[in-house]
């Protein structure tokens, strides 16, 4: 049975299509103030882009019309979303409170939350991913990384 | 024509170099072990490691991991009856029947032998083709390079299968983020917004990392498999070299593996998988004993992993040679090339012998050192790294992916880029859009664009300079035909079907 006008516009495929055309064409607008000879790739990469989403777009609405199920994206739409947030977040947390205490907590707490709970093992784990890349690249590289925006520094 | 690969050898044998083999071995076996990792992603984790090294120790590093990645994932397929690597689907088949038969052990060998041999041949392969291919690239000028990028993106987006408009559109996306950045010629900023970490353009290792490591971490979060209860300590191993006198029987299938092999490897977008399943199928077909494959057959290992193996050195043929990768592991490589200021192509034997001859060299040290470092012993450890718990696994990556992303120019701003790669390269690789076009538009967007405008300046803006010479015709020719190609022989399919 073809499915409703409101849930055909979720489909996956539609939605990305909509998405590209939409940031190809804000990406567009900046190419007009640019020399022709440096505007022609990337117009006609964005202006291929705009087409193509319109074929995408009109294959998959044409799906949806046949009553051809979209595969969906993920099979646990939380763990993924979880996923994706926590990495976010080790990255926000090196930036404003160091690269340290960020990677101390986010090691454990990243493999607790999806479903290693030995705390033994989390323990050695994070002292030995900490301890090693701070022997090999601060130590022995003398490279820095982030000490935390948060503390000025 | 070979001298400079003669000249090439001794620095290969420098420590440093050669421990960067051993250790790239190692590494790869434990990622194909890995299910859910692969040698694409370890490559791309690897690069921005890489930037302070010398170029022979890291490419050294990656024909390792390359080599080693591709024997490692028969270690759960044929333990767990789950391929560690795509390529490595074809190798379950009669792995798993050989472990439920106690004959784990020996299948385990046979593929370590098996590999080991495909990658020799496909070593040389790349040793013997590239060098007198690359005298011939050597002689092209602008608009010949310009029509070989094209012919290289045409080739990727359309021979790599499935839907060729969501390939058309990784292209375009990989050619439009190439030009982000200060024009290579006026300096004015295209698409950087006032962002002063973009006037350099996108650096290729933040978008490898987006879109080649994230995703499987998050596959790894997303469902972790429960692989607890493989006893590796029950393997029935035995030494080697007790083992290799069984295997005598498999010359036919080891010779007709690595030929489909390096051949599939040479072709832009098909891969080890296909390269296994048509080795499969071919040694099978000629087996006297059809009947037993599928049952634990020792040579249907051999088939899969000699293939397997055989199209590793052999994809950069044409990557080395012409810029066009012949696999998606090819294509992170020509990064890691870049990273090292070698542009893959017609120069790059011209002006840095010693380093592309040596990277060929360390191809066949790798693919020799894998039936030394995944004997018998190593083996059994290897195969206790499935027991590994994966969201542990999980966040050591993504730590790994930070650290390197944040060393290449150390600013978070980079980190913060590749997330956002890293969130597209997971929605395309949900929606099934394939990922080497992006990178090869990266790769080779800025390198056509360059030629296409310098062809115009040498033609005073007449774009028929583009089809002024033969060779540029026939790269022409090629590419309509890499177009038009799948869509007229599926023409052709279905009429013989029809009638």
């Amino acid at each position: 049975m073809p499915e409703s006008p409101n849930s055909r516009l979720f489909r996956p495929e539609t939605l990305t299509a909509l998405g590209t055309i939409v940031v190809a064409g804000g990406f567009l607008i900046p190419t007009s103030e640019l020399r022709a000879i440096s505007a022609l790739l990337p117009a006609v990469m964005l202006i291929g882009l705009i087409v193509l989403s319109v074929f995408l777009l009109v294959s998959d609405q044409r799906k949806a019309s046949a009553g051809v199920d979209a595969d969906p994206v993920t099979q646990s739409p939380k763990r993924v979303t979880g996923a994706f947030l926590l990495i976010v977040a080790y990255a926000l947390a090196t930036d404003f409170i160091g690269f340290y205490a960020s990677t101390a907590v986010t090691i454990p707490l990243v493999a607790w939350i999806f479903g290693y709970r030995s705390p033994v093992g989390l323990l050695i784990a994070t002292v030995i991913v900490v301890g090693t890349v701070w022997a090999i690249f601060d130590f022995g590289m003398s490279q820095d990384f982030p000490s935390g925006r948060l503390w000025g520094r | 024509m070979y001298s400079d690969l003669l000249h090439a050898l001794p620095n290969v044998f420098a420590v440093a170099n050669f421990a960067a083999v051993i250790i790239g071995v190692i590494a790869g076996i434990v990622v194909g072990a890995m299910p859910g990792l692969s040698a694409t992603m370890a490559i791309s984790v690897l690069v921005p490691f890489t930037f302070g090294l010398e170029p022979l120790v890291a490419l050294g590093l990656m024909a390792g991991i390359y080599n080693g990645a591709m024997y490692g994932g028969a270690i759960p397929a044929v333990l767990l009856r789950i391929p560690g690597t795509p390529a490595a689907v074809a190798t379950t088949f009669d792995g798993y029947p050989m472990a439920q038969k106690g004959e784990g052990g020996f299948a385990l060998q046979v593929a370590v032998v098996s590999s080991s041999i495909g990658g020799i041949a496909s070593a040389f392969a790349l040793m013997l083709l590239a060098p007198p291919l690359s005298k011939v690239t050597l002689l092209f000028g602008p608009s010949e390079v310009f029509w070989v990028a094209i012919f290289g993106l045409a080739s990727i987006i359309f021979l790599l299968g499935g839907n060729p408009v969501k390939g058309l559109m990784s292209a375009c996306f990989g050619v439009f983020v190439s030009v982000i950045g200060a024009d290579p010629i006026y300096g004015n900023d295209r698409f950087t917004f006032g962002q002063l970490e973009m006037l350099d353009g996108i650096n290729i290792v933040i978008l490898l990392v987006g879109l080649y490591a994230l995703p499987p971490v998050i596959d790894l979060l997303e469902s972790p498999l429960k692989t607890d209860g493989v006893n590796s300590s029950k393997l029935g191993t035995e030494s080697i070299w007790k083992a290799l006198p069984r295997m005598k029987s498999f010359w036919k299938t080891w010779l007709r593996g690595s030929l489909i092999g390096i051949w599939i490897g040479i072709l832009p977008g098909a891969g080890g998988s296909m390269a296994a399943f048509m080795s499969y199928n071919e040694a099978r077909r000629s087996s006297k004993t059809p009947e037993a494959w599928g049952e634990g057959e020792p040579e249907g290992v051999a088939a899969a992993e000699v293939a397997n193996n055989a199209d590793t050195a052999s994809a950069l043929i044409p990557a080395l040679t012409l810029g066009i990768p012949g696999t998606a592991v090819a294509a992170v490589m020509l990064g890691g090339l870049l990273v090292h200021g070698l542009q893959p192509g017609p120069m790059l034997f011209r002006d840095n012998p010693d380093i592309v001859f040596g990277f060929m060299w360390q191809f066949l040290f790798g693919a020799i050192l894998l039936v030394l470092l995944g004997g018998s012993l190593a083996t059994n450890s290897f195969a206790r790294l499935l027991n590994l718990p994966r969201p542990l696994l999980g966040s050591v990556i993504i730590v790994l992916m930070l650290i390197g992303v944040y060393s290449i120019h150390g600013r978070m701003f980079d980190v913060y880029l590749m997330l956002g790669f890293g969130a597209i390269g997971w929605v395309m690789d949900r929606l099934k859009f394939p990922l080497p076009p992006v990178v090869l538009g990266l790769i080779l967007g800025g390198f056509a664009e360059e030629n296409l405008r310098l062809a115009l300046r040498i033609g005073r803006g007449d774009p028929m300079i583009l089809f002024q010479n033969t060779t540029s015709l026939v790269l022409v020719a090629l590419t309509v035909a890499v177009i038009v190609g799948p869509t007229l022989k599926k023409r052709f399919i279905d009429s013989r079907k029809k009638t």
